[in-house]
């Protein structure tokens, strides 16, 4: 078997086994918080009765993994190299407002508009993303530090831009504050027609199946590309394996830190569009929170690995989407974040036991291979 | 471990047989060392040698996986420091371990505090500390704070610390390493004063005119095992640097010289500072500055040329400045003075560029500097020439042309693999080097730095590396040789310079020279320079 087939196998089995077990201990929790284990885990399938609960279940279910596996990505590409991008949070928030505003300001076709308002999510998500980075190469600031307090400040940034500058018409009697409405150019279409062709009804909450998903599959081609192909992927993983060596071999420590926490940002840039030009057309004060992070959960579940956040932010938004469900079966939703919190704690303790496991079997394996199973030779 | 050593009294440490394997490696092999009590006992090896990791199995820091460890006659068995913390050994690591924001006292008793009704019980601290420092005659003040104290002092209280938890039997790893020369005397006052108290010194160190200075018994580790238990009135530094390199390995001659005239490399007044780079308009006045307050250099105005199909030799005892040297020129580490590349000034270039322009680099450590251990060997093939063919395509790696150019080197190089794809820390040690050395020679280098090129693998490997400097030397490469491995040195080399205390002081002609002299100017017995 080849050496990469070999590892990724033990990696999922290691991601499986973790799951499992993170069932196992979430049922004793359901269990002690009163309810029925077996009526928690039928909530979890239970996607309604009629074709069309069916169908916005789906549709909620496949919207809340597309903004979690962006969020994903964004702190992969940091974790590549040991950075620990904690500003995700922050800079999606900042650069989800910025972006709904700069969107409502102008209007052009549907193309233009939409490629503006993407360009300047990623743009202030990078921006916000190089204050750390700065700080960091500079004056040696532990960016996980800067990055959660630049988090607080985002956070509020943009309830004030909400509230004032970027605040928008409020309509009659709404409790919400709002930016402008993005024109209708803006909207992203939706891909509520893949339901038509199987002869179901389509969704109808949330805007149906929005359709950043399909922008968020080319972002993941991109950022595997970028990450598995490129020069500057390859500097990236060398720098995150073994930072003297890709010093001394001529790679940059500090262009690294701020090129991989700019591309961080400006991913996370991107977190909030889906919901922004599949659904709600402007910001809100309600807007959806905590995908920043939620994305580190994601990210370290699928290994810094595209396809493997993918899996992740699925498996994440299936189990978020039985919070209504849930509470039909008399079983506290809250659940889900005990199983979450399992399972990212289990998937971490079973990655590093299934790492270690491949090298040592690599080893083994070369050696055998070799026709020396006792290598004696001299080395400290 | 003769009859009489066991009649006379109790040895305090005991190893015998300790045997500690890594996967692909044997550390420790077959280690017996005797050590009588009150004295100081000198432990010495090249680096790699396997010292550290016999101390970190005297510490319980590692299991042996055979042999055993007897401490004042009772066989012992560790599983954490602090069990050997409990029979009374005590480790003051080569690199220190305190706290810069706590006061000496508190340092102290950190993690073995006299309480007083849950509080710290700052008095009988103080008395006891005070009781030891008087005793043992290590002068410290318990009350400044350790970030004030200079590099001495903060030994000292490294010390204090192991003799606070009751320990009898100190292990020092490498002390005077940091050290300057009067610091280096105090150090050994006050070992002279542990030892007539009673205790038990355990000094590691390469240094070995050090080790004469102060040792009642030296044994000597060479590739993992101890090679000879000497008597330091019985031998000097020389015969002592010859147990260390051994004279069984096969010798490195390069025939009829291949120098010509054409100058590949050119380094003129290079010179670090210990504590930090600091940007100069005027080198030359800062400098003698300097040189004036006593400040530390790691280097001091090395200057050099190599040209084109010269091997020079840089010898050496370890941490003199060779690492420093080869960080100025690769553009690693800052330093003042000026570094030419066949002509073109390269002081203010990035390693990449430097890299690109054509300098090879095979590192001393090469798990530290050469390799992405959890990477296949084409992308270590990759590493260092990211921006050049085969392993460019515009912003791609080239994947198919790394991987085609990795099994030139697989096939060329002699590695041992089973195929391209394997991860590098699979590979045995010498694998792992041929490797490097392979990739390195790729891309036609003007010069290489090869930097303890033959370390730590088997005879063959050995070998087959020499026959790769010798055959680039002879296709015109310039060759920058720091070994540890004085036939090496002495073999392969056109030209020798000795660096000593980052100086470079002297210049040596290879061919009328035996390694026991060049030992002589390592370790400073013999001054002066010699023209070659």
């Amino acid at each position: 078997m080849p050496a990469g087939l070999n590892r990724a196998l033990l990696t999922v089995i290691g991601a499986v086994i973790a799951i499992v077990l993170a069932i196992a201990i979430s049922s004793v929790a359901i269990t002690a918080a009163g309810a029925s284990p077996l009526a928690a885990l039928g909530a979890f399938f239970d996607f309604g009765s009629s074709p069309r609960t069916v169908a916005n279940g789906i549709a909620t279910f496949l919207n809340r993994a597309v903004p979690l596996f962006i969020a994903g990505l964004a702190v992969a590409v940091g974790f590549r190299m040991n950075l620990f991008n904690i500003g995700v949070e922050g800079q999606y928030r900042l650069a989800a407002i910025v972006a709904a505003y700069v969107g409502s300001t102008f209007t052009a076709p549907a193309p233009i508009q939409i490629a503006v308002i993407i360009v300047v999510a990623a743009a202030v998500g990078g921006l916000y993303a190089l204050i750390p980075a700065i700080m960091k190469v500079t004056r040696g600031v532990n960016e996980v530090i800067a990055t959660i307090m630049l988090n607080y400040v985002a956070i509020n940034l943009a309830s004030y831009l909400v509230r004032g500058p970027f605040s928008g018409q409020r309509a009659e009697g709404a409790l919400n504050t709002t930016t402008p409405e993005l024109p209708e150019s803006a909207m992203f279409p939706n891909l509520n027609f893949i339901f038509d062709w199987f002869g179901q009804p389509e969704p109808t909450r949330g805007g149906g199946v929005w359709g950043f998903l399909i922008a968020a599959v080319v972002l993941g081609v991109l950022v595997w590309a970028v990450l598995e192909r490129t020069r500057f992927g390859f500097e990236i993983k060398a720098s995150g394996l073994n930072g003297p060596a890709a010093a001394a071999s001529g790679v940059n420590p500090k262009k690294m830190i701020i090129a991989a926490m700019v591309l961080s940002g400006a991913i996370a840039g991107l977190i909030s569009l889906p919901e922004l030009l599949g659904d709600k057309g402007a910001y809100t004060s309600t807007f959806t929170a905590g995908l920043g992070f939620l994305g580190i959960a994601v990210a370290l579940l699928g290994r810094n690995k595209p396809v493997g956040i993918a899996f992740a932010a699925l498996l994440f938004a299936f189990l978020d989407r039985a919070q209504g469900a849930l509470q039909f079966a008399d079983v506290p939703a809250s659940v889900i974040t005990i199983i979450q919190g399992m399972i990212v704690l289990l998937v971490v303790v079973a990655n590093e036991v299934t790492n270690r496991f491949a090298l040592r079997l690599e080893e083994r394996r070369a050696a055998q291979q070799l026709g020396r199973n006792a290598p004696v030779e001299v080395a400290a | 471990m003769s009859a009489d050593t066991l009649a006379t009294a109790k040895p305090a440490v005991e190893l015998e047989g300790i045997t500690k394997r890594f996967p692909g490696v044997v550390a420790n092999h077959d280690i017996r060392i005797t050590v009588r009590p009150g004295t100081v006992h000198a432990i010495v090896g090249e680096n790699g040698a396997g010292k550290s990791t016999l101390m970190k199995i005297l510490y319980g820091m590692q299991k042996p996986d055979e042999g055993t460890i007897k401490v004042d006659g009772a066989e012992v068995s560790f599983r954490t420091p602090s069990d050997a913390i409990g029979v009374g050994i005590g480790m003051v690591h080569q690199h220190f371990m305190l706290a810069d924001n706590l006061t000496v006292l508190e340092n102290i008793v950190l993690g073995a505090e006299p309480k007083k009704l849950g509080l710290l019980d700052t008095a009988a601290a103080r008395t006891r500390i005070t009781e030891l420092a008087q005793t043992h005659g290590l002068r410290v003040d318990p009350d400044r704070l350790v970030e004030d104290l200079g590099v001495g002092d903060r030994q000292r209280v490294e010390i204090l610390k192991v003799l606070y938890r009751g320990a009898r039997i100190l292990i020092l790893d490498e002390p005077t390493a940091v050290l300057v020369p009067q610091e280096v005397e105090e150090l050994f006052q006050n070992l002279r004063e542990l030892k007539s108290d009673g205790l038990t010194v355990i000094f590691i160190s390469h240094k070995l005119d050090e080790v004469l200075g102060i040792a009642d018994a030296i044994t000597v580790i060479r590739r993992g095992t101890t090679v000879a238990s000497v008597n330091p009135a019985d031998v000097t530094a020389r015969q002592l640097a010859e147990l260390m390199v051994g004279s069984e390995l096969p010798t490195p001659e390069t025939r009829e010289s291949t120098v010509t005239d054409r100058v590949a490399l050119t380094v003129a007044g290079v010179t670090m500072e210990a504590d930090g780079h600091r940007p100069a308009a005027n080198d030359a006045t800062y400098l003698d500055r300097l040189r004036a307050e006593g400040a530390r250099l790691l280097l001091d105005d090395v200057s050099f040329e190599i040209h084109e199909g010269e091997i020079l030799g840089i010898a050496g005892v370890e941490g003199n400045g060779q690492s420093e040297l080869i960080e100025a020129i690769m553009g690693i580490r800052p330093a003042h003075g000026s570094v030419e590349l066949g002509g073109r000034d390269i002081s203010g270039w990035s390693t990449l560029k430097r890299r690109e322009s054509g300098i090879g680099y095979i590192p001393e450590d090469r798990h530290r500097q050469g390799l992405l251990l959890e990477a296949s060997l084409w992308e270590n093939r990759v590493l260092g020439h990211q921006t050049r063919s085969p392993a460019r395509r515009g912003i791609w790696v080239n994947r198919r042309a790394a991987r085609a150019d990795t099994q030139r080197i697989v096939k060329d190089y002699d590695v041992r693999t089973p195929s391209v794809d394997t991860l590098a820390l699979a590979l045995s040690g010498g694998n792992q080097q041929k490797l490097i050395v392979g990739r390195e020679m790729s891309g036609e280098p003007k010069l290489l730095i090869a930097a303890h090129p033959t370390r730590g693998v088997d005879v063959g490997a050995q070998a087959a590396i020499w026959d790769h400097l010798r055959e680039a030397r002879a296709a015109g490469l310039a060759v920058l040789l720091i070994s540890a491995d004085l036939d090496e040195l002495i073999g392969l080399s056109d030209s020798l310079r000795v660096i000593y205390r980052g100086r470079l002081v002297a210049a040596l002609d290879p061919s009328d020279i035996t390694p026991e002299r060049l030992g002589g100017y390592m370790t400073g017995a013999i001054a002066g320079t010699e023209e070659s």
